[in-house]
C-alpha cells in the first residue's frame, strides 16, 4: 500500500474499512478509522509503528500534564489571599517545562529520523580532527535511518496539538485512542493536509453514517485525483527524471522545459493525492482543510504560498512567524528598524527574521539537503522583497497612473509569479545543492532553444502525443480551477442534475483516465512525492 | 474605531474596511501586513498583543480589531 492510487486500497482496503465502518455501532465507529489507520500504518512502516506510538503518548501525557497543571493554577488562584503574580509566574515557568519536554521528545525523533545523516555530513570536516586529537574516531559512514511513514506530517500536528493546549485555545484530550487516530487518520498519514484538531478531531470520532451522496461526491473527488496523477505526473515523469538526473547532457531551454513540467508534475500529483484525501475524509463524514486553491492563479510569491501547501504554510505562520515576530528581541529589532525606516518599511524590514527562519524551516522540513536549503533561501527572498517593494510598487503605480486592477497588469504579474515559481521548483527537485546551482547556471548560461528545433526533447521519454495530451490535461485543469475560483464547482453541478447525468460524468471521467493514463511499456509511473517528505 | 481604520488605509487604502469581515480569509491582510498593523496598533493604543491572538477572526474585520484591543486594553497587556 505504497500509494493511495494502488489497487489494493482503492479495491480492497478503503471499501472493506468502509464496510466495517458502516456496521459497526456509530459510537465505536472511530475504533475502525483507528485500527485501519495503524493496519495502514503498519503495512508501509512496519515495526517503526513504535515511534508513532511514542509520539502519541509522550503528546497525551504531556497534553495532560498541562490540562492538570491549568486547572491547579486555577483553583490557587480561587484561594482567598492567593499571591495571583507569583503564582501565575510559577504556573506559566511549569507548563512552560512540560510543554518544552513534550516537543523535545517529538522534534529529536524528527531530528534523528531526517537530518542526523545530514548533520554528521556537515559536522565530519571540523569533528574528524577535533575527535582525532582526543583519540576518539568520528564516524565516517552515513547514519541512514529509514523513516517513519508521514513522520514529517503527524509530528507537525502534535506539535500544534501541544501548542495549541499549551495556549488555550483547546483542551487536552483525556482519551490517548481518540488523540491516535487524529495522529494517524489514515488519508492524512502520508502526505497531510497537516490539521488542526481544533478543527478536526471531533469529527473524526462523530461517527457519521456514509451516504450515498457522500460516496458519490467522495469517489468523483478521488476520480479526478487519479486522473490528474495518470494523465499528467505519470506521463511526464520519465523527461523529468532523465533531464534532472543528468542535467550536464541537457541544454537550457531542456531543462526550463523540464522545470515547468516538473511544476506540473508535482502539482498534479501532490493536489492529486489531496483529492484522495478529501474524497476519502467525505466519505467517512470529515471535512478536511484544502491544501491547494488554485497555485497557478496566484500574483505574487506571497499569494503562492497561501494557494500552494496551504496547511504547511498556516503552521509555519501561526507557530514560527508570529511567535517570533511578536517576540522581544524581534520586537525591540521592530522599534529601531521604525526610528530607522519608518513605520511602515521598520516592521517590514524586521519581520525579514522572522520570515528567514521560516523559510529555513520549511525547506529543511522537506528534507536534508543543500537543495531544500537554497529552496527555502529563494522563497525567503522572493517573498521579503514583494513585501519590501510593495510600498514602492503602489507609489510607482499611481505616480504612472497605472491601473493595478487591469488586465495587462495582471497578466504580468502571473507571468511574474509563474518564473518565480518554476525556478523555485527547479531548485526543490535538483539532486543537492550544487546541481540546483549547476541548473539555474546553465539556464542562464546556456539557454537555446536548439533541442526543440531539432527534436531532441521528443527523445526524452516523452512523444509529441504525450505532450499534446499533457497540454490538454493541464488546459482543463486550469479551466476547471479557473471556474472553482469563480465559485462555480463541477461537481456541485453534475451532482445537481439527475442520477443519469452524474452517472455520466463518473463514467466519462473513468473512461478518460483509463485510455488517457500513462501506464504500462515506456511510463515509469511516480511514486507519492511528499510521501517521503 | 477611527484609529485602526488610520492605519489600516495608510497600509492599503484601496480597501473598504468598513464593509470587510474577511480582510484575513481573503488574502487582503497578509501576514507581513498583519505584523505591522500589530506593531502600529500596539503603539497606537500602548498595549501588547501576543502572537495567540494573532488569529483570523480578530483581524477578519475592522471590529474583529477593535473587540481585540478593547480586551487587551482591558487585560492590561
Amino acid at each position: 500500500m505504497k500509494s493511495y492510487f494502488s489497487l489494493t486500497v482503492l479495491a480492497l482496503f478503503l471499501p472493506a474499512t468502509m464496510l466495517c465502518y458502516q456496521l459497526m455501532p456509530r459510537r465505536l465507529r472511530w475504533l475502525v478509522l483507528l485500527a485501519a489507520s495503524y493496519i495502514f500504518f503498519w503495512s508501509i512502516s512496519g515495526k517503526l509503528l513504535v515511534f508513532l506510538l511514542i509520539s502519541t503518548g509522550t503528546i497525551w501525557l504531556a497534553g495532560i500534564g498541562l490540562d492538570r497543571l491549568l486547572r491547579e493554577r486555577a483553583s490557587r488562584l480561587r484561594a482567598p489571599g492567593a499571591n495571583r503574580r507569583d503564582i501565575k509566574r510559577r504556573y506559566a515557568r511549569y507548563m512552560r517545562f512540560v510543554l518544552a519536554a513534550g516537543l523535545v521528545v517529538n522534534l529529536s525523533m524528527l531530528f534523528a529520523f531526517k537530518y542526523l545523516s545530514f548533520a554528521q555530513r556537515l559536522l565530519a570536516p571540523l569533528a574528524t580532527p577535533l575527535l582525532a586529537h582526543a583519540g576518539i574516531t568520528f564516524p565516517q559512514e552515513a547514519v541512514a535511518l529509514a523513516a517513519p511513514i508521514g513522520i514529517s506530517f503527524y509530528t507537525l500536528q502534535a506539535v500544534s496539538y501541544l501548542i495549541d493546549v499549551h495556549r488555550q485555545s483547546i483542551s487536552a484530550d483525556r482519551n490517548p485512542a481518540r488523540l491516535a487516530l487524529f495522529l494517524s487518520f489514515f488519508p492524512l498519514i502520508m502526505e497531510g493536509p497537516i490539521c488542526r484538531y481544533g478543527d478536526t478531531a471531533q469529527a473524526l470520532w462523530a461517527g457519521r453514517p456514509i451516504t450515498a451522496e457522500n460516496i458519490s461526491r467522495g469517489g468523483m473527488r478521488i476520480l479526478w485525483g487519479l486522473a490528474k496523477k495518470v494523465i499528467v505526473a505519470d506521463r511526464v515523469n520519465l523527461l523529468v527524471k532523465t533531464v534532472f538526473e543528468q542535467y550536464g547532457s541537457y541544454d537550457g531551454g531542456v531543462i526550463a522545459l523540464a522545470a515547468v513540467l516538473y511544476t506540473v508534475q508535482l502539482y498534479c500529483d501532490f493536489s492529486g493525492t489531496m483529492d484522495f484525501v478529501m474524497g476519502c475524509g467525505r466519505i467517512f463524514g470529515v471535512t478536511l482543510p484544502e491544501n491547494f486553491k488554485q497555485p497557478y492563479l496566484s500574483r505574487t510569491a506571497s499569494e503562492f504560498w497561501q494557494r500552494w501547501h496551504i496547511t504547511l504554510g498556516t503552521w509555519f505562520r501561526d507557530y514560527v512567524f508570529y511567535p517570533l515576530s511578536l517576540s522581544k528581541p524581534v520586537k525591540r529589532l521592530t522599534s529601531a528598524a521604525r526610528k530607522a525606516f519608518g513605520n511602515r518599511m521598520g516592521p517590514l524590514a524586521a519581520s525579514g527574521v522572522a520570515l528567514l527562519a521560516v523559510w529555513l524551516g520549511n525547506g529543511l522540513w522537506h528534507g536534508a539537503g543543500g537543495q531544500y536549503v537554497l529552496f527555502g533561501l529563494f522563497w525567503f527572498v522572493a517573498i521579503w522583497i514583494g513585501g519590501l517593494t510593495e510600498p514602492f510598487a503602489q507609489a510607482l503605480c499611481e505616480r504612472l497612473r497605472i491601473d493595478r486592477a487591469s488586465m495587462p497588469y495582471r497578466v504580468l504579474q502571473h507571468v511574474r509569479t509563474l518564473a518565480i515559481i518554476f525556478v523555485g521548483e527547479l531548485i526543490f527537485r535538483a539532486q543537492g545543492g550544487s546541481a540546483a546551482l549547476g541548473m539555474l547556471g546553465k539556464l542562464l548560461g546556456g539557454f537555446t532553444l536548439e533541442s526543440f528545433a531539432n527534436g531532441t526533447v521528443l527523445g526524452l521519454g516523452m512523444d509529441a502525443a504525450d505532450f499534446v495530451c499533457v497540454g490538454i490535461a493541464v488546459a482543463v485543469i486550469v479551466a476547471v480551477g479557473i471556474l472553482r475560483e469563480r465559485g462555480v464547482s463541477l461537481t456541485t453541478w453534475f451532482w445537481s442534475h439527475n442520477a443519469v447525468t452524474w452517472s455520466a460524468a463518473v463514467c466519462a471521467l473513468a473512461i478518460i483516465a483509463v485510455i488517457f493514463g500513462a501506464y504500462g511499456a515506456g511510463y515509469v509511473p511516480v511514486d507519492p512525492m511528499y510521501a517521503s517528505f | 474605531m477611527d484609529a485602526i481604520l488610520d492605519i489600516l488605509n495608510e497600509l492599503n487604502p484601496d480597501v473598504d474596511y468598513r464593509d470587510r469581515t474577511d480582510l484575513v480569509d481573503s488574502r487582503t491582510l497578509d501576514s507581513l501586513t498583519i505584523i505591522t498593523l500589530v506593531s502600529e496598533l500596539e503603539d497606537a493604543f500602548d498595549i501588547t498583543i501576543p502572537a495567540v491572538e494573532v488569529v483570523p477572526a480578530n483581524f477578519n474585520s475592522l471590529e474583529g480589531m477593535w473587540k481585540m484591543v478593547e480586551r487587551m486594553r482591558e487585560s492590561g497587556l
